[in-house]
């Protein structure tokens, strides 16, 4: 699934055949500008959020005016991703896993087959390529919407100043850590769409198959993202180098 | 034309057994059964979309092994055949017109433009009058039928599998639909095989009919000759239509 749905990517954008711009064009406004408010409210929230926790923390060091940096370089690396990846698992995996589910109960699949059309070409691959640019840049919108949750909590409520906080940020991010940010919101996005497309063509044709097709999408996108930032983070603190 | 021989399947646990079924070129055949005697199953088979335990499929010359038989094998067979599944299967995704021009487009090479051409033509000529942009929900079940039709003739099949053809659909709306089916096959010499259990379809003219049950072909022969029958299955199949 994952390499014919990569190469039927790569056909979609070389190929000189009308159409497939046109579906990656719905598949991103849908997969990825659909999801734009909610990562935005819920980046804000996550960094109002990690802002108090790491403040209180800090507090009993007499440091919690130190929460703007450790937000800088966290929210790049790790936090951003993350949450743009579980926000697009909970809106996005379910909705991909219940229509191609649908679309098999009704025998829409068959019938693609029947014409000897792929359907990982025509369902899959654009989904891919949609979530492939769209995880990064909506990664990019909520890098910058928890360090603004994190200066709401800073300034408004623990009085720190708004010129210290984005000193703090800009002294903590790196671009390394930005870019190993948006590195990990690729490989969220191809396992989202692998396997919640995965979930939903293999599935029973009976109409009770998509709702369990779309639970198992959830939860199976839910703990392949989690493993793939595990493992991640796991190949940058054993191996010597990568992880400073 | 269509020529199958000993079907059984599927492989694991197999429910066809041992089909047998003939159709010569521009001939009908219906397959009467009741619910879940395994008609759509069959039509899944003779497509290659259900791993079969063994058994012969040929088409028009085309001629698979169906347990041995390669996805590439499958495709020289599924080219030579259109199908109408019960559902009616249009591409929820796409408009009515792309439903039609989409294996035209894929298989038979012509552009954008005498695609929609051909589309349109063919529209015309399975007598529905819908908008060429509506979307596959906004039309009746009715006209459904008829979209998946003109998609299943595309491509000039040799043989056109008609799952439950009339199913949900009234008197009138069934009428128009078999005159349509009617009509095609006079003017393209296509076979027909109706999968059905509403035994009006084998009170066609000149249909020979084959009688399932429980995934076997139990009975075959014209109309005269079933209801003579005094096989218990085929006897309330063949006077079903006389029960209240």
């Amino acid at each position: 699934m994952a390499f014919g749905a990569a190469y039927w990517l790569g056909w979609l954008l070389l190929g000189k055949r009308a159409g497939g711009s046109t579906a990656l064009a719905r598949e991103f406004d849908d997969l990825g500008v659909g999801a734009l408010r909610l990562i935005g409210g819920a980046s804000v929230l996550v960094g109002l959020i990690a802002t108090f926790q790491l403040a209180f923390q800090l507090q009993h060091y007499g440091a919690e005016s130190l929460s703007g940096r450790v937000i800088g370089w966290f929210a790049a690396r790790e936090i951003g991703p993350l949450v743009v990846a579980l926000i697009v698992v909970t809106r996005s995996a379910s909705a991909i896993a219940g229509e191609l589910a649908a679309m098999t109960a009704t025998a829409e699949i068959d019938a693609m087959r029947a014409m000897g059309i792929d359907p990982v070409k025509y369902l899959v691959a654009p989904k891919l390529g949609a979530l492939l640019v769209a995880l990064p840049a909506l990664t990019i919108v909520s890098d910058g919407l928890i360090t603004f949750g994190g200066w709401i909590a800073s300034t408004l409520f623990l009085r720190s100043d708004t010129l210290y906080y984005l000193g703090e940020v800009r002294s903590a991010f790196a671009l390394r850590d930005f870019g190993i940010g948006l590195g990990k919101s690729v490989l969220f996005a191809g396992v989202i769409a692998v396997v919640a497309a995965d979930e939903g063509l293999n599935t029973g044709r009976h109409v009770g198959a998509i709702g369990e097709a779309t639970s198992r999408a959830v939860v199976f996108c839910l703990l392949g993202v989690l493993a793939a930032d595990t493992f991640v983070n796991a190949v940058f603190y054993f191996i010597p180098g990568l992880a400073s | 034309m269509l020529d199958v021989h000993g079907l059984t399947g599927p492989a694991e646990h197999p429910f066809i057994r041992d089909v047998d079924l003939r159709v010569a070129h521009g001939d009908t055949v219906v397959v009467l059964g009741a619910i879940h005697s395994g008609k759509s199953l069959l039509i899944r088979h003779l497509l290659g979309l259900e791993a079969a335990a063994r058994g012969t499929v040929a088409v028009d010359g085309a001629s698979v092994d169906a347990a041995r038989a390669t996805d590439a094998d499958w495709k020289r067979v599924r080219r030579r055949v259109g199908v109408v599944f019960e559902s009616s299967a249009l591409l929820r995704h796409i408009t009515v017109i792309e439903n039609v021009e989409l294996p035209l487009v894929e298989h038979a090479g012509t552009g954008p433009d005498d695609a929609r051409r051909a589309a349109r033509a063919l529209l015309h000529e399975v007598g529905v009058d819908v908008d060429d942009d509506a979307a596959p929900a906004d039309l009746t079940r009715a006209e459904q039928r008829h979209v998946a039709l003109a998609r299943a003739v595309a491509l000039e099949p040799r043989v056109v599998l008609l799952d439950e053809p009339t199913a949900g659909l009234d008197a009138h709306a069934s009428h128009q639909l078999d005159d349509a089916v009617d009509r095609l096959q006079a003017a393209r010499g296509f076979a027909v095989v109706v999968f059905s259990h509403d035994v009006r379809h084998a009170f066609r003219p000149a249909a020979e009919i084959a009688v399932m049950s429980d995934g076997r072909i139990i009975a075959r022969g014209v109309r005269d000759e079933l209801l003579a029958s005094d096989d218990p299955v085929v006897h309330r199949l063949m006077h079903r239509r006389k029960e209240p």
